[in-house]
């Protein structure tokens, strides 16, 4: 007897279908497994043997074969157990084998019989619906994550015996209602820290804005206790809210990396990650030997913020430089290449100097020398990617009792920052460029136009503060998206200036 | 001239004899020719000089080559001046144990100016850095020369004032004079060996050493007039220096700091001990009975040129660095509108930004 089961895996963030065959024959009674398995999906004989017996149906004395198809594929982690085991029933003809075309199973077994969730249901699910398969059978934990999916059918499940009465019609499947993205918004806003809560601080508050309003990366440089973190994690509230399509990837990456949960199914806010200055070059870009999604792919659409920018290890930070460009991440693997989206805003901040307090000569013990030293640790060519760099003070106690009347909320700043972003989308309209940040060098002089007067403007302070081309280029941009702020089709002399003052510190200033 | 070049690296080379000693045996003998040739016997009838003295010269004696290392000298490219010579700068006579011998580089320091010496902090503020080049260049305006140590800091300001207004300067090195120490101050050395020189006691190839710096202090103000403290903590070299200059009885002036403020503590101290006072640079000028009449000072800025908003944001700026956060809060000026006026200020050269969004003024 023989039967076929559809499943899939995950491979970077994206799925590829997978045939279960299963053939039960008279011979020596042998369980056997093959299609280029890796161990964990091996152990599956194991888990389906026990949990068939604890369910009831004993594994009759025959050479029962599963082969996993296509046999190039290598197959790996532990959603293939339910999908072996209806394919074992099937061919034992306990379950009917009609009921299984056109519908893909995942899903994990225990001993016991019950079904377990298992990481990336969202892709997985998403390529089904693709494919036209009519239903898809999850866990029962996730199948508020596969209900995002439109245009398919969902059974969650719970148990094995559940699974066996459901495609014997004793009892009904448990068909999940289907989620709206969007809908839980209504419903329960996660707690997103706002900016109001910051008293003062308005130089950093403004470059803040701007960052976020032409997609600019940001380095924010100051003493301890500058609050430094507080504005960056206040950042993702002052951008625009994700579009569905946006929302989709995020949570697919998400869910590959197995980090939704029930009660939070789906990313619903733009992810903030602020990985420790100890993570590695994997845990940052993504790796292993099966590679999942790093640091940077899950600040995908969101803010990436490196504290303590100086204390990273100089080649995690290098690892930065592809993605940064790119915006995606690309791993080579033995078994294939892998991609991962990571579209993100990159906000760093890093003391002065060692003890954090330059310039400040009374309370900093830094010599000049070792300023630099300090400085220096962060390439040349990763700080070409960030244009936008600010001083943030220390919050001085009478700031920080001061009662302020009014202070700007994050919302009021998002709408600003909306209105910003739609003048680049008309401006770009047409093109593949959707930022200011992201005009190439060679049509800066189409999109960033400067008057004569200005030209002249810019050639005196390019003579007096010997900036580099590069840094000119920064300067360009952000000026664009500063005049973009202000409503106006043109680049003034006072949006050149406040780029400048937002110049990024380069490779003579660190010498300073 | 070989013999010369042996005895200005005694003091060096051989073990136990200090300058004090040197200067002992060239007093006995006159001359480096003569005390080549002395004998064991006559050496032991120089007073001050022990057994142990005589031999450990003699020791030094046949451990030297004198040709070779006249060869080394001249390759090195330092002159050697020594107590022989008429040129021996006078200033150096008068002072305890001068040394018998000076390397240099360029030239020696003229007799007949005025010679001022600006020390102080290496690691120094804006505030520190701006007055010791201010006073350096308003010094050679007015005809005097600048000696320093070529120091980071306060040392390296005030020989690049000096030399901004084009006139001499000199260094006083802690190694040899054909070593630049610190290396970032490369290109202060190289024009000073044009206009101005590198002068060390030190013979060539000497490294930097901690030990030998102290020493040398007691020539910056052996070679100056007057001496000017800037910034200098309670504890530090250039307090040496403002030692030795009231030892050898030079005048001393010291730049005050606010109260509290590590920087100027051996500054304020200095003045509370009786040095000058240094308050405004025409007071002081006047001091040192120079006269700035005929001195254009290079400072055509008047706030009237400025506009009401940029009077604004220029008077909440001074020598120590400001935030733009703290203008910001001081001026109740918009961010664009403060970010115009700073980039302004600077692109006219009244204001400068000394670290990331930190400003001083650098005008009076």
């Amino acid at each position: 007897m023989y039967s076929i089961v559809s499943t899939a895996i995950v491979r970077g963030i994206e799925s590829i279908p997978i045939r279960v065959e299963a053939d039960v024959t008279d011979g020596m009674p042998v369980f056997e497994m093959v299609g280029f398995l890796s161990a964990e999906v091996r152990e599956a004989r194991e888990r389906v043997r026990t949990a068939l017996k604890n369910c009831g149906y004993r594994l009759p004395p025959k050479r029962i074969t599963i082969n996993l198809s296509p046999a190039y594929v290598r197959k790996c982690g532990s959603s293939f157990d339910l999908p072996v085991a209806v394919a074992v029933l099937a061919a034992m003809g306990i379950i009917p084998k009609d009921r299984l075309e056109q519908l893909l199973i995942v899903g994990e077994v225990g001993l016991d019989g019950r079904i377990k969730p298992i990481h990336g249901v969202l892709p997985i699910v998403t390529k089904a619906a693709q494919e036209r398969m009519d239903a898809c059978m999850v866990p029962v934990e996730n199948a508020k994550e596969a209900a995002l999916v439109k245009g398919i059918r969902l059974f969650g499940v719970n148990t094995l015996e559940e699974v066996i009465k459901g495609f014997n019609d004793e009892i009904k499947f448990w068909e999940p209602e289907k989620e709206e993205i969007g809908h839980e918004k209504k419903v329960k806003r996660k707690e997103v820290p706002d900016f109001s809560e910051i008293n003062g601080q308005q130089f950093v508050k403004r470059a803040c804005e701007i960052a976020v309003s032409g997609r600019h990366n940001l380095l924010m440089i100051g003493p301890p206790g500058a609050g430094k973190t507080m504005i960056a994690r206040r950042i993702p509230g002052i951008l625009p809210e994700m579009t569905e399509d946006e929302a989709l990837e995020v949570t697919k990456i998400y869910s590959v990396r197995g980090l939704l949960t029930e009660s939070e199914a789906w990313m619903a806010e733009r992810p903030f990650r602020n990985p420790h200055h100890t993570i590695t070059p994997q845990g940052l870009a993504g790796g292993g030997m099966v590679p999942g999604p790093g640091e940077i792919s899950l600040a995908h659409h969101g803010v990436l913020f490196l504290d303590e920018l100086a204390e990273f290890r100089r080649e995690t930070l290098e690892i930065l430089r592809q993605p940064m460009e790119e915006h995606c991440v690309k791993l080579a693997r033995l078994a294939g290449n892998y991609e991962f989206p990571s579209d993100f805003m990159l906000v760093a901040a890093m003391n002065p100097c060692r003890c954090g307090y330059y310039p400040d000569l009374n309370r900093c013990h830094c010599t000049k020398g070792m300023v630099e030293q300090y400085l220096k640790k962060i390439s040349q060519p990763l700080l070409d990617r960030i244009d936008i760099c600010v001083e943030t003070k220390r919050v001085e106690y009478q700031d920080l009792i001061k009662e302020n009347p009014h202070q700007e909320t994050s919302a009021e700043i998002r709408k600003r920052v909306v209105a910003a972003m739609e003048r680049q989308q008309q401006r770009f309209a047409g093109t593949n460029i959707r930022y200011n940040s992201r005009i190439p060098a060679a049509l800066l002089t189409k999109y960033c136009r400067l008057s004569t007067k200005q030209k002249q403007y810019m050639e005196s302070i390019y003579q007096k503060l010997e900036l580099t081309a590069r840094s000119y280029h920064r300067i360009l941009r952000v000026a664009r998206t500063i005049a973009d702020m202000d409503g106006s089709d043109e680049i003034l002399t006072r949006h050149l200036s406040e780029a400048v003052c937002y110049r990024n510190v380069d490779k003579k200033f660190w010498e300073g | 001239m070989k013999y010369k070049y042996w005895l200005a690296c005694m003091a060096q080379m051989a073990e136990n004899i200090g300058t004090g000693k040197v200067e002992k045996l060239f007093r006995f003998a006159g001359s480096a020719g003569v005390l080549y040739d002395m004998s064991e016997k006559e050496f032991m009838q120089i007073p001050g000089i022990t057994e142990a003295d005589v031999k450990s010269v003699l020791t030094y004696k046949k451990a030297w080559n004198l040709e070779e290392a006249w060869e080394n000298l001249k390759r090195s490219g330092l002159y050697l001046v020594t107590r022989e010579d008429e040129n021996y700068p006078k200033r150096l006579l008068y002072i305890n144990k001068p040394p018998y011998g000076i390397f240099y580089k360029g030239s020696l320091p003229p007799e007949d100016k005025k010679s001022i010496a600006i020390v102080g902090a290496r690691r120094c503020s804006e505030y520190g850095r701006y007055y010791a080049k201010h006073l350096a260049e308003l010094a050679v305006k007015a005809g005097c020369i600048i000696i320093s140590g070529l120091a980071a800091g306060i040392d390296g300001a005030a020989h690049s004032g000096a030399m901004a207004a084009e006139g001499e300067t000199y260094a006083v090195m802690g190694c040899g004079a054909d070593y630049c120490y610190p290396r970032q101050n490369q290109s202060l050395y190289q024009t000073m060996t044009q206009k101005g020189g590198i002068l060390s006691e030190y013979m060539p190839q000497t490294k930097p050493l901690g030990k030998l710096f102290p020493q040398r202090n007691r020539l910056i103000s052996g070679l100056s007039d007057v001496v000017v403290v800037i910034e200098a903590k309670e504890r530090s070299g250039s307090l040496i220096t403002a030692d030795f200059a009231l030892e050898q009885g030079k005048d001393i002036y010291a730049l005050p700091g606010r109260v509290g403020d590590v920087l100027s503590g051996g500054c304020n101290r200095l003045i509370r001990q009786g040095a000058g006072i240094i308050v405004s640079p025409e007071e002081w000028f006047k001091d040192l009975e120079i006269d700035l009449a005929n001195i254009v000072v290079s400072n055509a800025f008047s706030k009237k040129v400025l506009e009401k908003d940029e009077g604004v944001v220029y008077s909440v700026l001074d020598l120590q660095p400001k935030s733009a956060q703290q203008i910001l809060e001081e001026t109740k000026l918009p961010v664009d509108r403060m970010c115009e006026i700073l980039l302004t200020l600077e692109n006219a050269g009244f204001i400068k930004e000394v670290y990331k969004n930190y400003y001083i003024k650098i005008h009076e």
